[in-house]
């Protein structure tokens, strides 16, 4: 995709748009907003082609905190702070259709699974306010009323959980 | 581990998350420069969060958004392509005329602006706005290439003017609404306007926080009656001011 190979855009397409609206319908929660993350996030990546750096990690997960950061733009900049909370918490039984093109998509979906189900509810509950609900730190320990070295260190301690689990599985390998 | 380690590792789990205040990611981009360690745990804290999604119920996209992506991507191939390099090695030397340009840019449409200003029909809020104006915010076309405006805000930080230039007329249906965004609170007009003919418009308007409190000033395109929130895309936006 780097040469600018339209071809690519779309197989990178056809492999993670899926993914990619999914995460934006998770956090923006209207699936017209998610549609306008989606396109965003591809031109995004497409306009970026030139100076990605494999470095930084495979292109499928630059491509998704390129989503999830417009996504929490949209959501900062619209009151759905309260209706995301009222949503299901992280799922851990994702079906098999496919987005994911690799051989070892489903493996990676069972671990991510299971690696989330692992965490305790306080754990998973960090992780979902941080990434899916958009808050700083400072506004979780707020929200929950808690510490804000207790809310960072349970952040950490679930991060690390997650890297134990699905590290070998994700690290990078300048495939793509 | 040092204890100055561990704080930047509980830091570094909340940065790939997007999870920190502006100072606090400013922080760990400065530390993770000179720590081999921390930036080698903060790539894998980020394609870890990348990784997240997968965990979620899968959900198909409306099936005609490829079409839109792949329009898209083929107008902005053209400044991709060669013909731009050709003009690269210029670019060096055209550095300094081009930023002379645009000061001397910024300045006509400053003095345009006063000019404006002191047309209008005497006011209270002109009055103080061309005698001594409080704040400036510049606005850039960010979802419309070529659109610019400026926001002067009064000494009592409440009233201001907004001109703007660039944007295209719209139906009797539609107007441009301003929105003044803050960090976890709901996003609030400034006032709804119309541009002319021409595209350019000059408002009174109300501000209604403290720009201390915004953390971006927008502006989109809504229906007449104006809207609770911004519901359409940015069009021009600024996230810094003096």
């Amino acid at each position: 995709m780097q040469a600018g190979d339209e071809a690519a855009l779309e197989m990178l397409y056809k492999r993670y748009a899926g993914l990619v609206f999914t995460l934006a319908l998770r956090i923006v929660g209207d699936p017209e907003l998610a549609r306008e993350v989606l396109q965003d996030a591809f031109l995004r990546c497409w306009d970026g082609r030139e100076t990605y750096d494999p470095g930084r990690g495979r292109v499928p997960w630059w491509l998704m905190g390129i989503a999830r950061n417009r996504a929490i733009d949209l959501l900062r900049s619209r009151s759905h702070q309260a209706r995301l909370r009222e949503q299901q918490p992280l799922s851990s039984a994702a079906p098999a259709s496919g987005s994911l093109d690799a051989a070892d998509a489903a493996a990676l979906r069972r671990a991510v699974a299971s690696a989330l189900e692992s965490l305790s509810p306080a754990q998973r509950q960090a992780i979902e306010l941080a990434y899916y609900g958009g808050l700083t730190q400072a506004e979780i320990a707020q929200q929950l009323d808690e510490p804000l070295g207790t809310v960072k260190s349970r952040t950490r301690e679930a991060m690390e959980r997650l890297r134990v689990s699905l590290w070998s599985l994700i690290e990078p390998r300048g495939e793509e | 581990m040092t204890e100055e380690h561990d704080h930047f590792i509980d830091d570094l789990a909340a940065y790939a998350l997007g999870s920190l205040s502006e100072s606090e990611r400013a922080r760990v981009e400065a530390h993770v420069t000179s720590c081999s360690t921390c930036a080698r745990r903060l790539k894998e804290y980020q394609a870890l969060a990348g990784v997240l999604p997968v965990g979620l119920d899968l959900v198909e996209p409306p099936p005609d958004t490829w079409v839109s992506i792949r329009a898209g991507a083929r107008r902005r191939r053209q400044p991709h392509g060669p013909a731009k390099r050709i003009f690269l090695p210029n670019w060096r030397w055209a550095t300094w005329p081009l930023v002379t340009g645009l000061v001397a840019a910024l300045l006509v449409w400053n003095v345009l602006l006063q000019r404006e200003v002191s047309l209008r029909p005497p006011g209270p809020e002109v009055e103080a706005l061309a005698r001594r104006p409080g704040r400036l915010v510049i606005l850039a076309g960010t979802g419309t290439p070529g659109a610019s405006a400026r926001i002067l805000v009064a000494v009592d930080g409440h009233h201001g003017h907004l001109a703007i230039a660039g944007l295209r007329p719209v139906s009797s249906e539609r107007v441009y609404e301003l929105w003044f965004i803050r960090s976890g609170a709901a996003p609030v007009t400034g006032g709804t306007f119309r541009v002319d003919a021409s595209g350019r418009a000059w408002v009174a308007i109300t501000v209604p926080v403290s720009l201390d409190d915004a953390r971006a000033i927008t502006i989109t395109e809504e229906a007449s009656s104006g809207s609770a929130a911004p519901t359409g895309q940015y069009l021009l936006e600024a996230r810094a001011w003096r």
